[in-house]
């Protein structure tokens, strides 16, 4: 009896507590479930997840003052690289940053860095920072393009740096950029398996061969770019053209070296596709300088001869042209690419010709947002094989 | 076999409550209510409570394009529609256009009240907060509070004017708009008030000053003259909650018990949104506000940004794939992928005239079926085919008179800018009524008169899409509101959109008649009946109590379903 009792007054309460029951027009129905709904309403509460996301998303796309995860390259060659940075702004763009990364390879950075961009109506950004970074094992094959790859050798080289720089637009489509830099190195025999320089290399093949010079290190460069972000972009290009000098303390491995560059997107049929394509000159300008040969110019992996491991080839001039041809399977997040590169380096400025180019080709994908291109995954093949590269940026 | 005394008490016991369950109406499966059809949706509760709430529009647009918020339950009838298939007034929807006569006049009025920023001086107390258009927040001569936003530089007129021909558009549609009045000024004439601060990226807030507005400035398109043309947008009456989700409810406000995603009115947005471009359907693009109605605090519904119209965006022309591809697809992106780029789409080669103010918007390639805004939109995967046919009735209503009206306050300086938009709107508009007209059995307004001839319309062919169908069918039945039994009363039939009742009906006492009615001879789709239902209110006094274009009597419909 009790059980079936229970049971009535469960249909009975069941039946009478359901608001859209018992009434007797739409409007009193409507009204008891509004009602209903009165006795227990609650501000909006993020979930867990979204919590989640606004934590993790904030360090990306924003740049507020605190803790945020750092990613980025500490020098060529290092492999993977993960690291956290902490930022403080003390204007209303201008912040403190310091970081530190470090690399599978146990390359090795830490950064303190002062940024002020947006001076003189948005054209002018201004900045200054100061650095040391380790970079365990670099590869040195010796000078040229006539190396093998079991020639390698390595180095660890250590950099502490202080430098002060601009970047400006002063028009819409013109660059400039001026920087100041004090930077010293010291080299060592490098951390790896591999034989250090000295014990396959002279001063002759290997050029400031157990110096570990110290520059004051000025640049300048001007040009002309029209890309929609230097970070990502499908249309638009880049012409510009740089100068370094190093001025050695001890006056002994001082050199002045131009830079020129020419990056142009060709979009196709609404940047289904695009045909991007990048010419690069590095050439040391004074015959009798001596350039250490950790300085030299470079081509291998990155975004230079990516068939080819870091720092390949190194001489005193280098030339580099690649073709990608890309197609856009998501314009919200991914791009892919066949690419062509192909370079060299020389000895001499006249030797920089189309004759005897190492070469590669290569699929690529890259995983970009509207103006960076966080992640970049390319396998390329050369001469030597098969080799992967990631990157933190644009291949160009 | 005598039953124990116990079992009687109980079978006494239900049988007492089943007695009390019926007295009190519990149980009945009462269909139509005297009331029945409303035509204002009830708002019975007080909303002063809720509160304003952060959306993050970096995590709205994660959820929309990666997950399916909101009913995962598909092909769902609206549940905010009344027992005729309409959408109730409420604090999101009030019914104009179709529902009721709308001049050419009232169309290109939309909702502005008044006039615009007095002229003078204006105090500016704030940058803009939300949008990607450079501008400001300010007080005029008058002391009214403004919104202000600017074409973007090298971009005149293409913000401005899509946000006051869209502004028009949607308050004729039905929905809740801000006054958008345009303006034009002078940098001298802006001052910054006292009390305006400002949120660099630092975060840290501080005063706000002349090279502030200055930098605003730089972002936007300047005219020969100097000036400035803008936007301004009287401030919405009531306290603003921030915007609302095109799924669920919101969790603070009583009165919102129908999802969002089964709001029919959100659901038609999917082809208004198709007809003007409307690609930016996001939460940051409405707004809510706790306004007093009646006497009682309720939160009424703003579409407050439907700038993303037309071809142009905020700073420029839409992105090419904008309104034909979502942000992102994981299935196209597969596709692409595997395809080297070569799987090709309509928006790679279709033609755009050459309208800086305008930007790329066309109506010859457009397809309203294949249209899509920026991310997937939860009402919009929800919308069937009788959603999609009452929205398209709506755009079918706006006359080549009242689009070149409402086109006309975009004060576009280019004629021919003008005129392109407006063609694209009638082209684009005659599509959306091709494809969504005669996808459905397209029988509106039946009225059962007092002779027994039922008449009614066919909005596809009163639409010129097609020709009439052979005729008409009509299957009459004596409906039991109490019980929801249909009694058949015959079949009738005629060639025009006239069908006289059965003799039974004229004779009997029947006080609800449901008519399936479906066409002969036309398309495949119009053979799927609409069902009508009458209540006879007096001696062959018929009123229209009930219509189902398409039923799903399974499903829960808040404001016309059976009761349980």
């Amino acid at each position: 009896m009790r059980g079936t009792v229970t049971i009535v007054f469960a249909i009975a309460v069941i039946g009478i507590s359901s608001p859209a029951v018992g009434q007797q027009t739409r409007e009193a129905q409507i009204a008891a479930e509004q009602a209903e709904k009165a006795k227990d309403l609650r501000p909006y509460e993020r979930t867990t997840a979204e919590q989640v996301f606004i934590r993790l998303t904030r360090g990306f796309t924003e740049t507020p003052s605190g803790f945020y995860p750092a990613f980025g390259s500490v020098y060529g060659g290092g492999g993977f690289t993960l690291g956290a940075g902490y930022r403080r702004f003390y204007g209303d763009r201008t912040l403190w940053d310091v970081k530190g990364l470090y690399s599978i390879r146990a390359y090795k950075l830490v950064e303190l860095a002062t940024q002020s961009p947006g001076h003189a109506q948005g054209r002018l950004d201004l900045y200054a920072q100061a650095g040391w970074r380790d970079a365990t094992q670099v590869a040195f094959y010796g000078t040229g393009m006539d190396t093998t790859p079991d020639a390698r050798t390595d180095f660890r080289m250590q950099q502490a740096s202080v430098t002060a720089g601009m970047r400006a637009r002063p028009l819409p489509f013109a660059i400039a950029t001026l920087a100041l830099s004090y930077e010293d190195f010291t080299i060592k025999n490098g951390a790896g398996r591999r034989p250090p320089v000295q014990s396959a290399h002279s001063p002759a093949t290997a050029p400031g061969l157990g110096a570990s010079p110290k520059y004051l290190h000025s640049a300048a460069s001007a040009g002309i770019d029209w890309r929609p972000s230097a970070g990502y972009a499908r249309r638009g290009g880049l012409y510009e053209i740089g100068y370094h000098n190093y001025i050695d303390q001890d006056q002994t491995l001082s050199f002045s070296r131009l830079d020129a560059e020419v990056v142009q997107h060709i979009p196709i049929l609404r940047e289904n596709w695009v045909l991007s394509v990048r010419g690069r000159v590095q050439s040391t300008l004074e015959a009798a300088d001596v350039v250490p040969y950790f300085l030299l110019p470079a081509l291998g992996s990155g975004s230079t001869l990516r068939g080819y491991s870091s720092w390949r080839f190194r001489d005193r001039h280098s030339e580099l042209f690649s073709v990608e041809w890309r197609w856009i399977p998501s314009r919200f997040a991914l791009d892919m690419a066949l690419f062509y590169d192909a370079g060299k380096v020389t000895s001499r400025r006249s030797e920089l010709d189309l004759k005897s180019l190492k070469g590669n080709i290569g699929i690529g994908a890259r995983f970009h947002g509207p103006a960076a291109t966080p992640l970049r995954i390319e396998l390329a093949r050369g001469q030597e094989g098969l080799n992967l590269v990631f990157s933190g940026g644009p291949s160009f | 076999m005598l039953m124990k005394r116990s079992n009687v008490r109980a079978m006494a016991a239900v049988g007492g409550v089943l007695i009390l369950l019926t007295i009190s109406g519990v149980g009945q499966t009462r269909r139509f209510f005297d009331d029945d059809p409303i035509t204002r949706e009830p708002e019975t509760q007080d909303a002063s409570k809720a509160q304003g709430r952060d959306i993050n529009l970096v995590f709205d647009l994660a959820m929309n394009l990666f997950t399916r918020p909101g009913d995962s339950t598909a092909d769902v009838r609206a549940r905010n529609i009344n027992t005729i298939d309409e959408v109730p007034d409420s604090s999101w929807f009030t019914n104009r256009i179709l529902a009721r006569p709308v001049t050419v006049d009232e169309a290109a009025r939309g909702p502005l009240s008044e006039e615009g920023p007095a002229p003078g001086t204006w105090t500016i107390t704030a940058p803009k907060r939300a949008g990607a258009a450079p501008g400001f927040i300010m007080r005029d001569s008058k002391d009214q509070l403004w919104f202000v936003s600017l074409d973007g530089r090298g971009h005149p007129e293409a913000a401005t004017g899509a946000i006051l021909v869209a502004n028009k558009i949607f308050w004729t549609l039905g929905y809740w708009q801000v006054e958008n009045y345009l303006a034009v000024f002078q940098p001298g004439n802006l001052e910054v008030a006292e009390s305006a601060t400002i949120r660099p990226p630092s975060g840290v807030r501080r005063k706000m000053t002349r090279g502030d507005v200055d930098a605003i400035l730089r972002g936007a398109h300047r005219s020969v003259d100097g000036s400035y043309r803008a936007v301004a947008a009287r401030a919405i009456p009531g306290r603003p909650i921030e915007g609302f989700f095109y799924y669920g409810t919101r969790s603070d406000d009583p009165n919102d018990i129908v999802p969002h995603e089964h709001r029919r009115e959100l659901r038609a947005l999917k082809v208004f949104g198709a007809w003007t471009n409307l690609i930016d359907m996001k939460a940051g693009n409405t707004l809510d506000t706790v306004v007093s109605d009646g006497g009682r605090s309720v939160v009424r519904h703003y579409l407050q940004d439907v700038g993303s119209t037309f071809g142009s965006g905020a700073n420029g022309p839409h992105d090419f794939p904008e309104g034909w591809e979502y942000l992102q697809d994981g299935d196209l992106t597969a596709k692409r992928l595997a395809s080297f780029g070569f799987l090709l789409k309509p928006w790679q080669t279709v033609e755009y005239q050459d309208h800086t103010s305008i930007g790329r918007f066309e109506g010859d390639a457009f397809n309203p079926a294949e249209w899509k805004p920026r991310v997937p939109t939860a009402a919009f995967l929800h919308a069937r085919a009788d959603d999609n046919f009452w929205a398209a009735r709506r755009v079918m209503a706006f006359s080549d008179e009242m689009i070149r009206a409402v086109v006309a306050t975009g004060q576009y300086s280019d004629p021919a800018s003008a005129e392109h938009l407006a063609r694209v709107l009638m082209k684009r508009r005659d599509a959306i009524g091709r494809a969504y007209l005669p996808a459905i059995n397209p029988i509106t307004d039946p009225m059962l008169d007092s002779a027994g001839i039922l008449s009614f319309r066919n909005a596809a062919v009163d639409a010129g899409i097609t020709q009439a169908p052979a005729g008409y069918q009509a299957s009459w039945f004596a409906f039991d509101n109490a019980t929801g039994e249909n009694r058949s009363i015959g079949d009738t039939t005629a060639t025009t959109a006239r069908i006289p009742a059965p003799p039974d009906l004229r004779t009997g006492g029947t006080a609800f008649v449901k008519i399936a009615l479906r066409a002969t001879g036309g398309p495949t789709s119009w053979t799927q009946p609409v069902d009508v239902y009458f209540r006879q209110q007096g001696a062959g006094v018929w009123r229209l109590v009930g219509f189902e274009r398409l039923p799903q009597p399974e499903q829960k419909s808040n404001f016309s379903s059976e009761m349980k």
